[in-house]
């Protein structure tokens, strides 16, 4: 259990130094080539490391037999991005970093109770508490962002 | 309008992330990651072709740079991981927290080449009451 709470620790550190890298990709390449890179390098070393870790054993078929819905997975995170890029501009940063927690949340409360099967009042409890912490300490550093920069 | 499409954002997240869930389950974690960057990259490609008809490149940045894709990798085949053990709305609390937890570090301390923003101590009972929250959720 404690693995998989750093793992899941670690995968949030990750997240933001991939998004400073990506960042500074846009600013050589523009914002879509940008995330392009991501995709492709990703891609190419995905398909390396199948090969190099199942090798013979990487089995066509367990890939046909995949019921083909499991496979949105990539279109959904493209149209996350797609519309980040697009309402980014328009919110302030506070706003949106709070409306993708709580979508991300709302959803992920739904695909637990409805598709893991897996909820319970004191989990709900124990994520309004997390949202909470989160949303009361953007609206604090951005207070003390605005009160710095002048604005 | 711009509010409720964030929202769905969020939503295609965790959505993108409970499918890649259970697409590990049959192709694992390596073919996994492989098709999702494969399908995102071409849809990508489709959505620059119709839309900002841009030439593709992505040659000509510091080689350090495209670690992009390790990082894409790092967070695809982890997130599915810890996923199927403690749900989706549970890593993304602690995902959540991490963020915020290096946020806060890099800013502090200037990694990364940042301007140095020292921690506002304000924040101190945030961090109490979303350390509460986790409790909570591992407990249950």
């Amino acid at each position: 259990m404690a693995f998989v709470l750093t793992l899941a620790f670690l995968n949030g550190c990750a997240t933001v130094i991939s998004k400073m890298i990506n960042y500074r990709c846009t600013k050589y390449l523009g914002t879509n080539n940008g995330s392009l890179v991501n995709y492709v390098v990703a891609s190419v070393l995905s398909l390396v490391l199948l090969l190099v870790f199942s090798g013979s054993s990487a089995d066509l078929n367990d890939f046909r037999q995949t019921p083909w819905w499991l496979y949105l997975g990539g279109a959904f995170g493209i149209v996350a991005f797609i519309i980040s890029m697009i309402t980014l501009s328009r919110l302030k940063v506070m706003e949106s970093t709070i409306l993708l927690l709580v979508g991300q949340l709302t959803a992920g409360i739904l695909f637990d109770a409805f598709v893991f099967r897996d909820i319970s009042i004191r989990k709900i409890f124990g994520i309004v508490l997390v949202a909470a912490g989160i949303i009361w300490d953007n609206k604090i550093s951005s207070a003390s962002r605005e009160k710095s920069s002048g604005d | 309008m711009y509010a409720l499409f964030t929202l769905l954002a969020g939503a295609c997240q965790s959505a993108m992330a409970s499918l890649n869930g259970m697409l590990t389950d049959h192709i694992g974690m390596f073919g996994m990651s492989f098709c999702v960057h494969a399908i995102g990259g071409i849809l990508l490609i489709l959505y620059m072709k119709a839309t900002t008809h841009e030439r593709l490149k992505i040659s000509g940045m510091p080689w350090y740079l495209y670690s992009a894709g390790f990082f894409g990798i790092f967070l695809v085949v982890s997130s599915s991981y810890c996923i199927g053990v403690l749900g989706v709305s549970f890593m993304t609390c602690i995902s959540v927290t991490g963020q915020l937890v290096i946020s806060a570090v890099i800013d502090h301390f200037g990694w990364f080449g940042v301007p140095k923003i020292p921690f506002n101590r304000k924040r101190l009972p945030c961090f109490i009451l979303i350390l509460a929250g986790l409790i909570i959720l591992n407990l249950s």
